[in-house]
C-alpha cells in the first residue's frame, strides 16, 4: 500500500514533456502579450526588491554605527549648548557601581575653508580603549603627525597640502601637522572625512585648556543596568546631557520610520498594480481561450492535463519575471549603487553623507516577494481555466 | 641654630623623596576601572618581561622603571598606571576565571531553557572529571547544588555589575530585588558585600546572603 502511494506521488510529480511543449508554444503564440506581462511583473518585483534592499542595508548600517557607540555619553552643557567637560570628572563616574570604564574623548569638527569641507577630528591616546574599533588599531603616529582618510587625503592633495597641513586655531595661530599615512575605512564608518591624531594635538588644535575634553564615554558591563546608571549620572551632573545608546537607536529609527511611510506607499501602489493584472486574469477567459480548452477536451484531454498545461504556463512566466526582477534589483542596487532611488532615503539632515550601499543578502525579502508574486500569478492562471475545463466540451464551444 | 636648619632641610628632603614615589592613595574603583587597564596596555605593548618579584617596595619599582627606561619614555600618569598595574595586579597573579560563554545549543541542566538568550545570568558547576553543567540562573544552580553537593570542583557565577566570573562560594546574593532573571525572582550574585549592599539599596533588595546562608527552603520559596 505504502509503495503504491509513493509511486502515485512520483507519477503525479513527473513533468509531462508533451504538455510542457504545448504550454511553451502557447506562450509564444501570444508573444507580445506575454512579453508585456513579464516586463511589467519583473519591473514591479524589481522596484519592490530595490526599495527593500536599500532600506535593509541602511538599517544594517545604522545598527553598525550604533554598535560602535558608547553605552552612555556625558556631554556638559552651558546655556543649554554643548560645552567641554573636565577630564577629572571621570573619577566621580568611576565610583558608581556597574560602570566598567570611562574614557575622556576629544573629538570635533574642523572647517576647511578652501575646499568648503568639514573634517571630523578624532583624538586618541595610545593606551586607552575606545568603543570605536577604528581607534583601537595600532597606529604609527606621534605628537606631530596625523592619519587621514582617503577622501581627506584627496581634498588636501587638491589644495597642494602633500606632506603636511596647517590647522588654523581659534587664536589665529597656525598648527603645522605632518600627514603620516592614509586610513582605509570600511563602509561602516559614518563620516568618511576623518582625521585621527594624538589627543594632546587635537586638544591644541581645538584650543582646549589643560583638563578640558569634549565628552565622557561610559561603558557599562551589564546592559540591563544602563538606564539606571544613566539616572545616577544625571544626579551627579544635573547640567549635562546624557545620551544612552538605546535612545540613539530610537532616534535613528524615528527618522527612518518617517521614510518607511514612503516605502509603504510604494509597496501598496505596486501591489495594487499587480492585483489589477491578477484581477483581469481571474475575471474570465475570452471566447478564443474558452474555445481552445473546449477543443482540447474534445480531443480527449482530461481536466488534469488542461490544468497541468496552465500550471506550466503560469510557472514559466512568473518564475521568469521573478528571477529577472530580482536580478535587476540586485544589479541596480549593489552594482550601480541605486541612483535616484537612494536619494529618497537620505534626508536633508545629511545623516549619511556619501552613503555606499553595503551588500547584504536579504533572504526574507526574497521569500516575501516570491510568495507574493509567483503562487498568486500561477493561481490566477489556473483558476479561470479550471472553471472552463470542468464544463462539458460542447457547452464550452457553444 | 644652624644645625637646626640643616636638620629641618634634611627632614624636608627626606619627606619629599619619600612622597615622590610613594604608593598613591587612589580609591580601588578608580584603580580597577581606569588605571589597571591602561597599565596593562602599556605593559603589553612596550615592556619586555619585568620580574616584579625582584622589587621589595613600590618605590623601588617606580624608580627602576624611571631610571632604566625599560618601557620607553612615559609621562607621569602612564608611569604611575604601569607601576600600579605591575605592583598590584601582575605581582599577585590572582586566579582569573574565564568568561562564562554558551553556545546556541546549551540548555539549563535543571529547567531546560536555552541559555544564549540570557548570557548575563549563566552560571556553571564544574566537576573534577571534566563534567560541566550550565544553568540559566542562580535558582536552578542552587537547586542542582542542594541535590548533588558531593565532589563539586567549583561553582562559577557572574558578578551582576561587572559580569566577571567569580567563585560562588565567595559571592554574596541579593534576594527580593526588582531585577528579574530568566525565571522570575532571582538571587543576584555579587563579588563583594559592598556592591551587594549598594545594589540592594538601589533595587529594593530584601536581604543580602553569603553562599553558606542560602538554604534550599529559601530557593524554593522564590518560585519555580
Amino acid at each position: 500500500m505504502k509503495l503504491q502511494n509513493i509511486w502515485f506521488v512520483v507519477l503525479a510529480c513527473k513533468v509531462n514533456l508533451y504538455i510542457l511543449e504545448y504550454s511553451i508554444k502557447y506562450i509564444f503564440r501570444d508573444k507580445y502579450k506575454n512579453i508585456f506581462i513579464v516586463i511589467v511583473m519583473s519591473l514591479l518585483v524589481a522596484l519592490l526588491a530595490a526599495t527593500l534592499f536599500i532600506s535593509n542595508s541602511m538599517k544594517a548600517k545604522y545598527n553598525s554605527i550604533i554598535d560602535n557607540y558608547p553605552d552612555i555619553v556625558i556631554t556638559n552643557q552651558k546655556a543649554l549648548r554643548d560645552s567641554t567637560i573636565d577630564e577629572n570628572e571621570i573619577d566621580k563616574v568611576l565610583t558608581l557601581k556597574g560602570v566598567t570604564s570611562v574614557v575622556a574623548r576629544v573629538w570635533g569638527h574642523y572647517y576647511f575653508l578652501n575646499a568648503d569641507k568639514k573634517f571630523l577630528i578624532l583624538g586618541r591616546d595610545e593606551f586607552e580603549t575606545y568603543f570605536n574599533p577604528l581607534l583601537n588599531q595600532k597606529m604609527n603616529i606621534n605628537k606631530e603627525s596625523m592619519l587621514v582618510s582617503k577622501d581627506v587625503k584627496k581634498i588636501l592633495n587638491d589644495n597642494y597640502y602633500k606632506k603636511y597641513f596647517n590647522f588654523i586655531k581659534s587664536d589665529g595661530m597656525i598648527e603645522k601637522v605632518k600627514i603620516q599615512n592614509t586610513l582605509d575605512l570600511d563602509t561602516s564608518v559614518k563620516n568618511p572625512l576623518l582625521i585621527i591624531m594624538n589627543k594632546d594635538l587635537a586638544k591644541n588644535i581645538f584650543q582646549y585648556k589643560n583638563s578640558e575634553v569634549t565628552d565622557l564615554a561610559v561603558s557599562v558591563a551589564n546592559k540591563n543596568e544602563i538606564a539606571f546608571i544613566a539616572t545616577k549620572i544625571k544626579i551627579l551632573f544635573p547640567n549635562a546631557r546624557i545620551t544612552i545608546k538605546d535612545d540613539l537607536r530610537v532616534h535613528y529609527e524615528n527618522i527612518y520610520n518617517l521614510r518607511s511611510g514612503f516605502f509603504l506607499t510604494i509597496f501598496i501602489i505596486t501591489f495594487f498594480t499587480f492585483f489589477i493584472i491578477i484581477y483581469d486574469k481571474v475575471s474570465g477567459l475570452n471566447s478564443e481561450q474558452r474555445q481552445e480548452i473546449g477543443i482540447l477536451k474534445a480531443l480527449g484531454w482530461r481536466v488534469s492535463d488542461v490544468l497541468n498545461a496552465k500550471l506550466y504556463e503560469g510557472s514559466i512566466i512568473s518564475l521568469l519575471s521573478y528571477i529577472l526582477g530580482i536580478s535587476f534589483a540586485l544589479i541596480y542596487v549593489y552594482v550601480f549603487n541605486a541612483p535616484y532611488l537612494k536619494d529618497m532615503f537620505l534626508n536633508n539632515y545629511n545623516l549619511l553623507p556619501d552613503f555606499k550601499i553595503a551588500f547584504t543578502m536579504d533572504y526574507e525579502t526574497l521569500a516575501l516577494l516570491f510568495f507574493l508574486s509567483v503562487p498568486i500569478y500561477i493561481a490566477a492562471t489556473i483558476i479561470p481555466s479550471w472553471r472552463v475545463a470542468t464544463l462539458e466540451a460542447d457547452e464550452v464551444m457553444r | 641654630m644652624f644645625t637646626n636648619k640643616i636638620f629641618k632641610l634634611f627632614f624636608l628632603s627626606a619627606l619629599f623623596c619619600a612622597s615622590l614615589f610613594s604608593y598613591p592613595q587612589i580609591s580601588q574603583d578608580i584603580k580597577d576601572k581606569k588605571i589597571y587597564p591602561i597599565g596593562e596596555k602599556i605593559y603589553k605593548s612596550k615592556c619586555s618581561n619585568i620580574d616584579t618579584a625582584k622589587f621589595k617596595t613600590y618605590d623601588a619599582l617606580v624608580s627602576s622603571l624611571e631610571s632604566k627606561k625599560s618601557c620607553g619614555d612615559l609621562n607621569k600618569n602612564h608611569l604611575q598606571a604601569l607601576s600600579l598595574y605591575l605592583w598590584d595586579v601582575k605581582r599577585h597573579n590572582s586566579k582569573i576565571y574565564p568568561k562564562l560563554t554558551v553556545t546556541n545549543k546549551d540548555k539549563c541542566q535543571v529547567c531546560g531553557m536555552f541559555l544564549h538568550h540570557y548570557p548575563t545570568w549563566v552560571s556553571r558547576i564544574n566537576y573534577p572529571n571534566g563534567e560541566t553543567y550550565n544553568f540559566d540562573g542562580m535558582k536552578c544552580m542552587f537547586k542542582f547544588y542542594f541535590n548533588n553537593k558531593e565532589g563539586i570542583k567549583d561553582i562559577l557565577v557572574q558578578d551582576y555589575y561587572t559580569l566577571k566570573t567569580i567563585n560562588a562560594r565567595d559571592a554574596y546574593f541579593v534576594v527580593g530585588s526588582d531585577v528579574y532573571g530568566p525565571m522570575g525572582h532571582e538571587l543576584v550574585p555579587f563579588k563583594d558585600k559592598k556592591s551587594a549592599t549598594t545594589f540592594s539599596l538601589e533595587h529594593k533588595g530584601k536581604k543580602v546572603y553569603s553562599f553558606d546562608e542560602v538554604t534550599e527552603h529559601m530557593v524554593r520559596s522564590l518560585g519555580m
